[in-house]
Parts: C-alpha cells; structure tokens; sequence
C-alpha cells in the first residue's frame, strides 16, 4: 500500500472541514442547550411543584399511574400519576383511556391545571418503557419471587 | 484503500453481489421463521414483532449516514472518487430506511401510546434525519457536472453528522414520549434472550440486504458514467 504524505493543501482542506463542523456543532449544542425546557416532552410532577404561575397554562405531565389510584366513575377516569420522588398529580379524564393503560404503568398527560390542584387532561398517552418479554419469563421471575409488577 | 478506483470497487461489488443475496434470502428467512415462533410480549401483545423490523431500521440508517459522513470526510479532503461514490450510493438506501423506521414507529405508537405522532426529541431528530437524507439525494441531481453534486451533497453530509448523537442520545438527554434504548445502553440490553437473538439475526438480515442493494446501486452508477463518456468521445 502507498504511504499517503500530508501535503499542504490536504492539510488545508481538512482544517476548512473541521471548522465547518466545529461552528455548525457548537452551535447546534448551544441551541439545544437553551431551549432545554422547550425540547423537554413532559415534566414530572415534582417538577410541576416547583413551577410557578402553571394555572391555566397548557402543560404536559408524565410518571407511572399510582398503584390502586385508577377509578372509573360518572364517565370521568381518574388516577394519581407518581414520579421516582413518590410526589403525585391528582389527574380527571373524561374520554376513552388508550388501550396500554395500567396501573403502575408509564403515562403522559396533556391539559391544564385547575384552581381545586387537580389536573385536567385533554390527551392520554401511555409510555412504554423499555423492558420487553414474554409472559413465561413474568412466570418464572414470580415463581422466583423477584417480579415486582402487578 | 485510496489506490481502489471506483471501477475496480465496482467490479468487485458486482462479482460478489449473488454470494450476499444468497446470504441475505437466507436469513431473511430465518428471522422470518423467528419472528413468527416467538412468543409475544406479555404487556403489548403482537404489536411488539413490528420492533424486528423498526429496529434494525433504525440502527441502519444511523449507520449508514455514518459511513456517507466518514467517506465525504475522505472524499473532499483527498480528493477520491471512490468516497464520493460510495456517498452517491448509500443515501437512498439510507432514506427509505429512515422513511420505514418513520412509518412502523408509528403503526406501533398508535397501537401503544394511543397516538400517530408526536414532537417529541426522538422522533423529531429522526424525521430531521430523513430530511437530510432527502437533501442529499437532491442535490446530489440538481447539478449538471456530477463533481460539483458530489461537493455539495458532502457538505450537507458533513453537517448532518451533528444529528447522529442527536438522534441516539435525544432519550437520554431530553424526556421524551419515546422509551429508552433496550439494547445499546449501559448494564446490558433490557429484553430476554430470544428475543435479542432474533433481533440481532433481523439486523443482519437487513443489512446484508442494504450492502446488495448498494452494490447494485454503485455498478449502476459506474456503468451509467462509462455510458455517458463513450458518448462524449463520440
């Protein structure tokens, strides 16, 4: 194989590229950096605790739905979404919840919070995590007693 | 590696072409059979099997703008156009795999989430990726001389490497509706066994089919431009 000598202009070709990709980067991660907030899907409802002024502003709350939370009556659903801090949102539904909706299951909420704290959504999605398996391997962890599930 | 002309690289795609479709219609198969004899997801049900093919999808198109990327790198800085046709030919293999990466992600997140589309990071950054591979493969035609396409179409490749780490880490770094990587992440992938394998058998599969599907691509390209020139010479 022939030895390739870097002459000048490869050189020079090279530290044009470089500074291309340098600038555009920079300041793609600057972009990205401030509109943090704004890229941000869902906040979580400890999150939700610290912000100010959030009546009537159109929000986006997402966590696990509070085991035992999940009720169905005069047509209106309502649950508990919870976060990692054990810190929940009283959550009022009144349209048909998305199939993959359980209890101690992944879900965003869309909508607004009212004067009473209890926040009214427009739209339900349910998240899924990234734990994908069969119901036999379900059976065999509990059978080992290290399924922590419903 | 600067010593192959696109010619000799073409000719030696050409002779080893019916080898990888060989390889390819085999495993295909294979995944296939897999895919049918695995057991579904206890929680999503069926819909869980459009991840064999949403996947290794997706991982492509990453990979393949990867290597565009690296080889316009290569092209412009020395001059070789072997890099340049190796781009020229890997985009719209890239495209309709980010077009179908697009399409079953969303049959699978309206049967999940309850929804077609979000503007979440994920799947924004990913749409942003076709995007830029549709801008490739425009300009790459919309110049007269195909030295110029080929400068133009690199540059554009260069800065779409910046959405690359975007589009991998945007689940990391942002909250998005989308759920984390199961495979490619720290302490290991987050799915059973049979269920990795078969994935990893789909991947393959696949990208035995994108490598024959760009080397008839490039033998394309080279003849078409020997064409052209017999008619110059004429």
């Amino acid at each position: 194989m022939r030895i390739i000598k870097l002459n000048n202009q490869i050189k020079k070709r090279f530290i044009f590229l470089l500074v291309i990709f340098v600038c555009f980067s920079s300041s793609i991660v600057l972009i990205s950096y401030s509109l943090k907030d704004q890229i941000a899907y869902f906040v979580s409802p400890s999150d939700l605790q610290q912000m100010q002024n959030i009546d009537n502003k159109y929000l986006r709350v997402g966590g696990l739905v509070k085991k035992g939370s999940l009720k169905f009556d005069k047509n209106i659903w309502k649950f508990e979404v919870i976060d990692e801090f054990n810190q929940t949102v009283e959550v009022e539904f009144s349209k048909t919840l998305p199939n993959l909706v359980e209890e101690n299951k992944g879900i965003i909420v869309e909508g607004v919070m009212n004067k009473e704290n209890i926040f009214i959504a427009e739209i339900v999605l349910a998240k899924h995590d990234e734990n994908y398996m069969p119901q036999s391997a379900i059976d065999k962890m509990r059978n080992d007693g290290i399924w922590r599930g419903n | 590696m600067f010593a192959i002309t696109p010619n000799t690289l073409s000719n030696f795609l050409n002779s080893i072409s019916r080898y990888i479709i060989f390889l390819t219609i085999i495993l295909l198969v294979v995944s296939g059979v897999l895919i049918i004899l695995l057991e579904n997801d206890y929680y999503q049900g069926i819909s869980f099997k459009i991840m064999f093919i949403h996947v290794p999808a997706a991982w492509l198109s990453l990979l393949l703008f990867s290597i565009m990327g690296v080889s316009s790198i290569i092209g412009l800085v020395f001059k070789s156009p072997t890099s340049f046709t190796i781009s020229r030919a890997m985009s719209p293999i890239g495209f309709i795999m980010s077009i179908i990466v697009l399409i079953t992600g969303s049959i699978w997140g309206n049967l999940t989430w309850g929804t077609y589309w979000v503007w979440d990071a994920r799947l924004t950054s990913m749409l942003i990726l076709s995007f830029i591979y549709l801008g490739h493969i425009l300009l790459l035609y919309s110049f007269d001389h195909f030295q110029k396409a080929d400068f133009a179409a690199s540059i554009l490749a260069i800065i779409g490497l910046v959405n690359l780490p975007i589009v991998k880490f945007s689940v990391d770094w942002w909250t998005t509706l989308h759920q984390g990587s199961s495979i490619l992440k720290i302490g290991g992938p987050s799915v059973t066994t049979d269920y990795f394998i078969t994935l990893l058998i789909s991947f393959f599969s696949l990208f035995l089919l994108c490598i024959y599907w760009f080397s008839n691509i490039f033998y394309i390209i080279i003849e078409n431009r020997k064409i052209e020139r017999s008619k110059l010479l004429e």
